[in-house]
């Protein structure tokens, strides 16, 4: 009983702050007691223990991202700011290929987890230096639209350019030696969606070729990214439908640095390039700008290298 | 009579959709050539783009075609050295900079272009003038605080330029042919694959078709250009640089404002008494008259190019009066009162040359305003006397899905300025930088997400310089009054604040 008046209490508050309230008292103490030792304790929504591999997918995700699925190429729809993002990606790809003085190779295999309706997946597809893009998406929707998509550029259906498919990452077969893996795996807005960070970044890391990079982004949990992102994105301006994001599940990039630097296939040299970050912030008007710092306390990107 | 009512079913909706069901009906496109960048129009505007392109390592790949209904690869700049064509454009600092970098002002004959180093202007009516000289360019003032608080005005990078450059150039002049042959030499040089189709008309510019099938390519929302001989050319970007009454805009359905100024342009090549060395500072020279402004730009030697804006029928006259009537016209309006000139022009029983010899030696130069060293026209060159309507118009966006407008496509601006060719040449640039942006990022270089940019960096500067120079014309229309008073009193004004013209050359020198 001495829980009802609190959760009564809760409930009168504002929606947004309601959310708030919750996470604070939910989500964060946890954090806060163990934030060395974060476990990525896996509560997956599919309890269905007896099917293998397990999937980190997270099924309510599936289901808003379903309903998300017809405005993915609208340039006014709630992708707006991911499209307006996806240049910034390439940037950062470049940043990190140049910190080791370039990429090897000349032509690159992406795989773009979570690709969504295939806003890198297409971009990264007519690089020059693109010699395949694998693209997957748990969301069969998302994927729909995303072959729909295709279909209207000629460039993107020629053979073995573009590929997608509607798996997760568990079901993507393994390569069959370490240097048939992939040099770029891009999981772009994807970790703050997944359930199970640690066990999901493990599953992608075999695909991926010695020397290549895992590169991503996501948003660090911290006041200001629950005010721009679920408070001002979702509830004031409605950039984005109510729910798009998790804040309890944010990381912060010291989360990831500390999870990388446990993985001994991972290159973490001490004072190395192995681990590059970058903060972007949306100006409006002026869209996304890399602002140095910024990774600590809103969207940022990762890039993390395999060892060679 | 069966298809009767069905046409007329037809003929009801509005224009945009019946394009929309016409064409559809009409799609018989069979398997189109895939391009990525298809432009029609080869003038100065889509030839220093496709050269831009040509000469950008991440967009040299391109696959490009250029259309153009008339014969441009034929030169036809004058063999006489002497003899230079009426189509002169004045080019500003940044289009010199722009050809320079695309490698095209290497191949221009330089000996039939002249920089010039000072402008000077004055109003026809009250005599007031001001005087634009690049010493003006020096110091900062409340316009530097300004050009910086507006995000991408090109004010501020004007400024700079102005500060740093070493160049004392107002401007370059330049026949339109000599500009189109240099960036055609530059384009061959380049020797990548690139297709000109001149003397080529475009019989149509339609949607793609349906897909066939759920799984089949579809180019129903791309542009197909159909050529003589059933040629289809299916185009990622179609670009419009097709001139004033732009097809492409047509087909994108943008629309276009503005207005007719009910004036044309009477242009010329003259001879002046004074013969120039090369190397010997030159300058322009403008009079706001009450019918339209009249300017005299220096081409090499003793050689000039007229721009005379006037009434459509004092246009007419102009063009039906001897190489000698003409001549004296022309001195005439430059040396006096309003009022003589009016009546020169409009009482048809006048000998000119004689009016001019008596009424001059009574004008006092210090009323009309006429600078001192002001040349004096000696003769026009043989069949160089043409007009043109002027006409101010903009289109509402210069880009749509798969669709971008470029020069005259996108607007059409009074020439009082010399505006027009190189508001043309920085949306080349603007567009060639867009492209690269969106090919070294993986983007659909027609998607908006890769020409939206351009749009928002070109169309509001020229709709600012379209709105200055539209302002310009209006005011100096005015013969009498408060509006000459006031604007004599501003020009006084202007002339005396060296900063503030300085800040007005350089964004007019910028664009």
């Amino acid at each position: 009983m001495a829980s009802n008046p609190l959760a009564r209490r809760i409930l009168s508050l504002p929606t947004q702050l309601r959310c708030l309230a919750l996470e604070r008292s939910l989500a964060t103490p946890a954090l806060r007691q163990l934030p060395a030792s974060r476990t990525y304790a896996t509560y997956n929504t599919n309890f269905n223990t007896t099917s293998p591999p397990q999937s980190s997918v997270n099924h309510e995700e599936v289901s808003h991202f379903n309903a998300l699925a017809s405005s993915w190429w609208d340039p006014h729809g709630s992708s707006r700011l991911l499209h307006l993002m996806n240049p910034l990606r390439h940037d950062f790809i470049r940043k990190c290929a140049n910190s080791q003085g370039g990429f090897q190779q000349e032509k690159l295999k992406f795989l773009d987890i979570g690709c969504g309706g295939g806003i890198f997946a297409e971009s990264a597809a007519r690089l020059p230096n693109a010699a395949s893009v694998t693209a997957i998406d748990p969301t069969p929707e998302v994927i729909a639209v995303a072959r729909k998509h295709q279909r209207t550029d000629p460039l993107l259906l020629e053979p073995n350019r573009l590929t997608y498919l509607n798996i997760p990452i568990e079901q993507l077969p393994l390569p069959s030696s370490p240097e048939q893996g992939f040099d770029i795996i891009s999981i772009f807005e994807v970790i703050e969606h997944i359930q199970s960070p640690s066990a999901f970044l493990e599953s992608i890391l075999p695909h991926l070729k010695p020397g290549g990079w895992l590169v991503g982004s996501t948003i660090a949990r911290t006041n200001v990214s629950w005010f721009t992102t679920k408070f001002m994105a979702e509830e004031v301006l409605k950039m984005v439908p109510r729910g798009t994001h998790e804040w309890s599940q944010y990381i912060q990039p010291q989360e990831l640095r500390e999870w990388a630097r446990r993985r001994q296939d991972l290159d973490m040299t001490v004072g190395g390039n192995g681990f590059q970050t970058m903060g972007v912030v949306y100006v409006p008007g002026l869209g996304w700008k890399e602002v140095s710092g910024s990774e600590d306390w809103g969207n940022y990107f990762f890039g993390v290298r395999k060892l060679e | 009579m069966a298809s009767r009512p069905s046409m007329a079913k037809l003929l009801a909706l509005p224009p945009s959709l019946r394009r929309t069901v016409f064409s559809a009906a009409q799609s018989t496109v069979k398997n189109p050539e895939i391009y990525d960048l298809v432009c029609i129009g080869g003038g100065p505007a889509g030839l220093s783009l496709v050269s831009a392109l040509r000469s950008n390592p991440s967009t040299k790949n391109l696959k490009i075609a250029l259309i153009d209904g008339q014969d441009i690869t034929t030169t036809r700049t004058p063999s006489d050295p002497n003899a230079f064509s009426n189509r002169c454009s004045s080019l500003t600092p940044s289009s010199v900079r722009f050809l320079k970098e695309n490698g095209a002002w290497d191949h221009i004959n330089a000996s039939r272009t002249q920089p010039y180093h000072g402008m000077d202007v004055w109003d026809g009516v009250s005599g007031s003038k001001i005087q634009f000289d690049p010493s003006d360019r020096v110091g900062g003032s409340i316009l530097d605080t300004i050009a910086q608080a507006i995000p991408r005005s090109r004010l501020s990078e004007s400024r700079k330029k102005y500060e740093l450059g070493r160049d004392a150039t107002v401007a370059t002049m330049c026949e339109n042919s000599n500009l189109t042959s240099a960036l055609l030499h530059r384009l061959r040089e380049t020797a990548l694959e690139f297709e000109i189709l001149d003397r080529t008309r475009v019989e149509s510019i339609q949607l793609g078709p349906e897909p066939k099938d759920e799984s089949s390519l579809d180019l129903s929302q791309w542009p197909i250009v159909t050529l003589p001989g059933e040629r289809n050319i299916a185009a990622r970007l179609l670009v419009g640089a097709d001139g004033a009454n732009s097809p492409v805009r047509q087909f994108a359905n943008i629309p276009s404002h503005g207005w007719d100024y009910g004036q044309h342009g009477v242009v010329a090549t003259l001879q002046l008494d004074q013969t120039f060395s090369e190397g010997e500072m030159r300058t322009a020279y403008q009079r706001f008259l009450p019918t339209g402004p009249i300017a005299l730009l220096p081409l090499p030697g003793n050689k000039a190019s007229l721009v005379w804006s006037t009434t459509a029928p004092l246009a007419t006259k102009l063009k039906q009066l001897s190489p000698a009537e003409f001549t004296t016209m022309v001195n005439a309006a430059f040396r006096l009162m309003t009022v003589d000139i009016n009546y020169m022009l409009t009482d048809a029983s006048t000998n000119v040359a004689e009016e001019l010899a008596w009424r001059e030696p009574n004008t006092k130069a210090s009323e009309t305003g006429l600078p001192s060293y002001f040349p004096r026209i000696t003769g026009v060159q043989e069949g160089t006397v043409a007009s043109f309507p002027l006409r101010m118009r903009h289109a509402s966006t210069y880009t749509g899905h798969r669709v971008a407008l470029i020069g005259d496509a996108a607007h059409t601006v009074h020439p009082l300025a010399g505006q027009g060719l190189n508001l043309g040449l920085a949306d080349a640039e603007a567009l060639a930088k867009c492209i690269s942006r969106g090919v070294e990022h993986g983007m659909d270089i027609g998607s908006c997400w890769c020409l939206d940019d351009y749009n928002a960096e070109r169309w509001a500067a020229n709709n600012a310089m379209l709105g200055v120079v539209d302002k310009l014309q209006k005011l100096y229309s005015a013969s009498s009054g408060p509006i000459v008073w006031g604007r004599s009193l501003g020009l006084d004004i202007v002339n005396r604040l060296g900063p503030l013209k300085g800040a007005l050359m350089g964004a007019a020198s910028a664009s």
